[in-house]
């Protein structure tokens, strides 16, 4: 087929894309000068433009502290530790879900799951400090009364991932589901009709029609998650973490907020958040990459 | 320069061509009258610029906004801003505009602000003294210093060279900051009741208080079923300085200089000698069981105020008047039990038999003008208005006989007035900017308003709380130039300083030692020793 | 025989572990709730947990009465829908051309999009676009920055492919242009992931406050989540309110009124969702093959 022929069949595809990509051109490429931060002593008064070039200095600088490895070593183990625990979660949620027979229940219980997702995280803190503190958290208090020793959920750092963990998955897991759910809303019913005559069992019926069918959706999440394994949100890790478990909450985006934005250096946030890109993206495509490999589907 | 424009020039023509095809007409009639809406205030304002006899200028000031705004008027509406236009603006053929910044991120919105270059409002402010010393460092802030002669003698002469001085960077006054009434930041807080159910007497000293501490913890006066926290402590400074400071032995002025450390807006104690006992007497108080146990995760003392309000704790430090407001822990602790009595009480003791205790810097927020401003001179003018006659006292304090009626000098508000009166003043704070609290001439007639603001039965105890927390305090020291590694490091080391308070004060104290030494490492490593280089050569430069 | 038992354990196993997490996260909930109705006393004294103590309604009385709620409550209601309805068009005409495999240039296309998901030029740069383009303290300025999410375009695009083919080229062989399968096809089909998508945009909207702490001046436009943010941290303790010293305290928000205007910002969002189960009745795609 020769050009013209191709464009006369496929032209409205194109047309289809002009505005989604003027806008990622204008909203998205428009500001990314503000990279070359990275590269200068950035001046409030003289802008982007008018700051003065210093190089790598900035880099340099950041590689230097010890601060920055402690908390990209944190960023890593917290979001492997996500991975393993909260990536999951509302993948089961959701086959819990959709195995319901009660068809209100299943509804109403939909509804009350993602409530977690619409509670700030100032609220949770306080929340959180209620029901996992040493002192007077109500587990705690179920813990004492039944006569062993409390344990400090919050204050020791061992015991602090697993809050860290609890609180993640109880916050993300229901509303993790929709997408699932959605995705479960394909499956052919017949094929379910045929495993009863063959007298599958739920949990065959679970492993070889249900998960198999939800499975474009979990390669792409996964890959998207891989990419993130250096990215993570201020909040979670910034309210349920305190001082006496530093060592294991202090993640980049606190160091960021600290020492970046807090204060005033954009310089040094920029820097960070340039590594975080370059890393993050080299992530997601060798996760494209494996993925094309091992599942036979890509996103790119 | 001129690319830079271009540049904007043609992502405005992009975007609106991409607006304007999006959603057809519905966005265009939208985007159009908003257009319109923009071009019509930015072009009143250049025309102000130019042609300021004809036309009215516009100022346009900075406002925190926190969100509490009462029925009926809004942050840049209401009755302290019409009252500034009717007083000040009109007569002047002024503009006042108030542009609202969110409270909690008035240094991220103020900085994107400076960044761009415009809409910056023309008097703008901040209590964060790094921010002030960033700004002033990189040259965006317009010299006061002739301004102010010229045009603000009333001005200078309330704020006063002391207040001033604050203001200057590298000897020039690119901030005027504002005067602050009342110095005096903590005192201490003991249930009386207690006290007297086992008829112990007042304690006097850090010793004394420890045995009463015990004693509290032994014999449980509240009857708390073995919940009794005899210290109530949390991880906000006003629970901790009080007690650290008292452990800090007398320093020469040498010391004070060069191994105190000023991390953000305050004087940290981390190289003064005694901070390590001040921390070991934490570690023991913990491991003895006799404060909170859960301290190191109450940030905003959430915690501490439940534990009080129930009656659980014996003692504790907290800002001067913070337990006596209507409402507030005193009244809810009565309302739980209501033989219970607090009282005010100074007791941490240093070496020298004296409650050593950390005052305010004598000023409030830093009040500055962007050097993009062409307003500088309105500007000057209208803080000069604020601080003439008795415009602050009207801003601070309402209509006689409405809001308020004078006793012996000092304004007595009215509480039983009706709400729209009350709400007149909602945010007096942050419209009276330069002055921080009520000022009445001098520093006792200044706290007695705060007194006669508090509920009756708890004046005298106010009254006796605002006299400790000014009494034995030491001033925070300073240098004529700040320090760049404080800028640098200081939101780092606040945070490691905590780490420090509550990791040494949790851990066993045979584990003492080893865990102290190896957080002043990190702590030095972390930016602590630059400050403390900067600082001994800037102390010998100044010598 | 065995099956039929072994599905009944399964049941009731998969029953109570779903309540019991239903009941987990109705907790906190049922808390904000008690702590909007219930006495500063009880609040400050800490004895609220599940139940109200000493019930009041004062709270929302006031929340309700105050006019600059009800119109941020509208105008967060009108900013919600026209930024949903915006993100869902700009999706699906991003996602639809490129799930097409065959589609020449789809790879550089995703590539474009795929460096904004871990680029982006920072704030001061974003924001001095949106003062250029004039949309500061508009609507605009909260709706055209965030049309499309580079994620959800990724997953619209998963399920546009898993759309059976044989559908669309059946329709392409009754001489069905692109446009039109696209709307006649591919749209019906996908309600489910549509609505999802839908309800993450509006959800992230709502819920989404940090561009208006920038970009919005007036206290006209702002949105709920904005007044709830400026409630909720006031009383925040950092060393920066500490310098206040008194005058900061007169701006305290008593915590029952903060828990009613939650309660009050979250419920309208909260109730979209079982509204769009209705698009998650299962066996759509299946009906339509058929037909």
């Amino acid at each position: 087929m020769n050009a013209f022929g191709y464009l006369r069949r496929y032209w409205q595809l194109y047309a289809l894309l002009v505005f989604p990509l003027l806008y990622f051109i204008i909203f998205k490429y428009g500001p990314m000068y503000g990279i070359v931060i990275a590269f200068k002593d950035f001046n409030f008064f003289q802008g982007i433009n008018g700051s003065k070039w210093i190089g790598l200095d900035a880099f340099r600088e950041v590689f230097a502290m010890g601060d920055f490895y402690k908390t990209l070593r944190n960023t890593i183990m917290l979001n492997f530790l996500d991975l393993l625990v909260s990536f999951p979660a509302p993948l089961i949620v959701a086959i819990m879900l959709y195995e319901l027979k009660s068809a209100w229940f299943k509804k109403l219980s939909q509804t009350i799951l993602y409530i977690p997702h619409f509670i700030s995280w100032v609220i949770i803190g306080g929340i959180v400090y209620q029901v996992f503190g040493t002192q007077s958290g109500m587990i705690n208090n179920i813990i004492t009364s039944l006569g062993f020793e409390a344990v400090p959920f919050l204050t020791n750092k061992a015991d602090w991932l697993v809050t860290y963990l609890i609180v993640g998955v109880w916050q993300s897991a229901g509303w993790g589901t929709i997408i699932y759910l959605a995705a479960l809303t394909g499956i052919n019913r017949e094929l379910f009709e045929a495993a009863d005559v063959d007298g599958a069992g739920r949990v065959r019926k679970i492993w070889s029609i249900t998960l198999p069918s939800l499975k474009p959706t979990i390669v792409t999440l996964l890959i998207i998650s891989l990419g993130n394994m250096i990215a993570i949100g201020f909040e979670r890790p910034y309210v349920i973490g305190n001082t006496a478990v530093r060592e294991y909450s202090d993640v980049l985006s606190t160091f960021v907020y600290r020492v970046g934005i807090e204060s005033g250096q954009y310089t040094l946030a920029t820097v960070v958040g340039l590594f975080q890109a370059v890393v993050g993206l080299l992530f997601v495509l060798g996760a494209n990459y494996a993925s094309k490999k091992l599942a036979d589907q890509s996103i790119l | 320069m001129v690319q830079k424009r271009r540049h904007a020039s043609f992502k405005k023509r992009t975007g609106q061509l991409v607006a304007l095809s999006i959603a057809g007409s519905v966005l265009l009639a939208a985007c159009s009258s908003n257009n319109a809406d923009n071009g019509g205030s930015a072009s009143a304002t250049a025309s102000a610029g130019s042609s300021a006899k004809t036309k009215a200028a516009t100022l346009k000031v900075e406002v925190f906004d926190r969100g509490n705004s009462p029925t009926g008027s809004s942050i840049t509406k209401n009755y302290l801003t019409t009252f500034v236009q009717d007083n000040f603006g009109t007569p002047n053929n002024i503009n006042v505009q108030y542009v609202p910044v969110p409270r909690s991120e008035e240094v991220n919105k103020l900085n994107v602000l400076m960044a761009s270059g415009t809409d910056v409002p023309d008097v703008v402010f901040t209590y964060d003294t790094p921010t002030f010393n960033r700004y002033a460092q990189q040259g965006g802030l317009t010299d006061l210093g002739e301004l102010l002669d010229q045009y603000g003698p009333n001005l200078k002469n309330f704020l006063g060279e002391d207040t001033l001085a604050y203001g200057q960077y590298d000897g020039k006054l690119y901030a005027l900051p504002a005067r602050r009434s009342h110095l005096g930041k903590y005192a201490s807080f003991i249930r009386q009741d207690w006290l007297d159910k086992l008829s112990l007497p007042m304690p006097q000293t850090t010793d004394e208080l420890y045995a009463t501490l015990k004693a509290f913890k032994d014999k449980d006066p509240g009857q708390t079923g073995g919940k009794v926290i005899p210290l109530g402590m949390s991880i906000a400074p006003a629970q901790y300085e009080p007690l650290i400071w008292s452990f800090i032995k007398p320093t020469s002025e040498e010391q004070r200089y060069t191994l105190t450390q000023q991390l953000g807006s305050n004087d940290f104690p981390t190289l003064l000698p005694g901070f390590k006992d001040a921390l070991q007497f934490m570690n023991k108080l913990y491991n003895e069981k006799l404060i909170s146990p859960d301290f190191g995760l109450d940030k905003d003392k959430t915690k501490l105020s439940q534990n009080v309000s129930s009656g659980l704790v014996g003692f504790f430090s907290e800002d001067d008047m913070n337990p006596f407001y209507a409402d507030g822990l005193y009244a809810t602790l009565q309302k739980n039990m209501p033989d219970a009595k607090l009282a005010a009480v100074d007791v941490y003791t240093n070496e020298e038999g004296k409650h050593p205790k950390p005052e305010y810097t004598p000023i409030g927020m830093y009040l500055m003008i962007p050097k993009s401003s062409k307003n500088a001179v309105e500007a000057i003018k209208y803080l000069d208005w604020m601080a003439s006659g008795d415009n602050l006292f009207k801003m601070q304090n309402g209509v006689e006989g409405e809001n308020y009626t004078l006793k012996d000098g000092t304004p007595v508000m009215n509480t039983n007035a009706a709400e729209e009166i009350k709400n007149r003043l909602y945010n007096q704070g942050d419209m009276a900017i330069i002055s921080n609290g009520k000022q009445l001439g001098d520093a006792d007639k200044n706290i007695e308003a705060y007194v006669v603001g508090m509920p009756q039965p708890y004046q005298e105890e106010t009254r006796k709380a605002l006299t400790i927390s000014r009494s034995d305090t030491f001033k925070p020291v300073r240098f004529d130039k700040p320090i760049e590694a404080e800028a640098k490091y200081g939101t780092t080391l606040q945070d490691k300083f905590k780490e420090i308070i509550v990791k040494t004060a949790m851990v066993k104290p045979e584990q003492f030692d080893g865990t102290y030494e190896s957080m002043m490492k990190d702590y030095l490593s972390s930016g602590g020793q630059a400050i403390l280089d900067e600082r001994t050569a800037a102390y010998k430069a100044m010598k | 025989m065995k099956a039929r038992r072994d599905g009944r354990i399964f049941d009731a196993v998969n029953l109570i572990a779903l309540l019991l997490f239903v009941l987990v996260c109705l907790a906190p909930f049922l808390h904000i709730i008690s702590i909007s109705l219930s006495s500063s006393r009880s609040i400050m004294s800490g004895e609220v947990s599940l139940f109200p103590i000493e019930i009041k309604w004062d709270s929302y009385k006031q929340v309700i009465s105050d006019a600059s709620m009800i119109r941020s409550l509208g105008f967060t209601i009108l900013l919600t829908v026209l930024f949903t309805a915006l993100c869902i068009l700009m999706t699906i005409a991003a996602a639809y051309p490129l799930s097409k495999r065959n589609m020449k240039g789809r790879k550089l296309f995703m590539f474009v999009i795929m460096i904004t998901m871990f680029f982006s030029g920072g704030i001061i740069p974003e924001y001095i676009l949106v003062r250029n383009l004039h949309l500061l303290d508009s609507i605009w300025a909260l709706v055209l920055p965030g049309l499309i999410s580079p994620f959800y375009l990724i997953i619209l695009i998963t399920f546009f492919q898993n759309v059976p083919d044989s559908l669309e080229e059946s329709a392409e062989i009754d001489g069905s242009s692109h446009f039109r399968t696209l709307v006649s096809i591919i749209i019906p089909l996908s309600m489910p992931v549509l609505a999802t998508l839908s309800l993450f945009y509006a959800v992230g909207r709502w819920n989404g406050f940090t561009d208006t702490l920038m970009y919005i001046t007036s206290p006209e436009m702002y949105p709920l989540q904005l007044k709830l943010y400026q409630l909720v941290q006031n009383n925040m303790i950092s060393e920066l309110l500490q310098m206040e010293g008194a005058s900061g305290h007169a701006a305290l928000q008593p915590e029952s009124l903060k828990a009613a205007s939650v309660i009050f910002a979250t419920v309208p969002i909260l109730i979209v969702y079982p509204w769009l189960q209705r698009y998650f009745v299962s066996g759509v795609m299946l009906g339509a093959v058929k037909g």
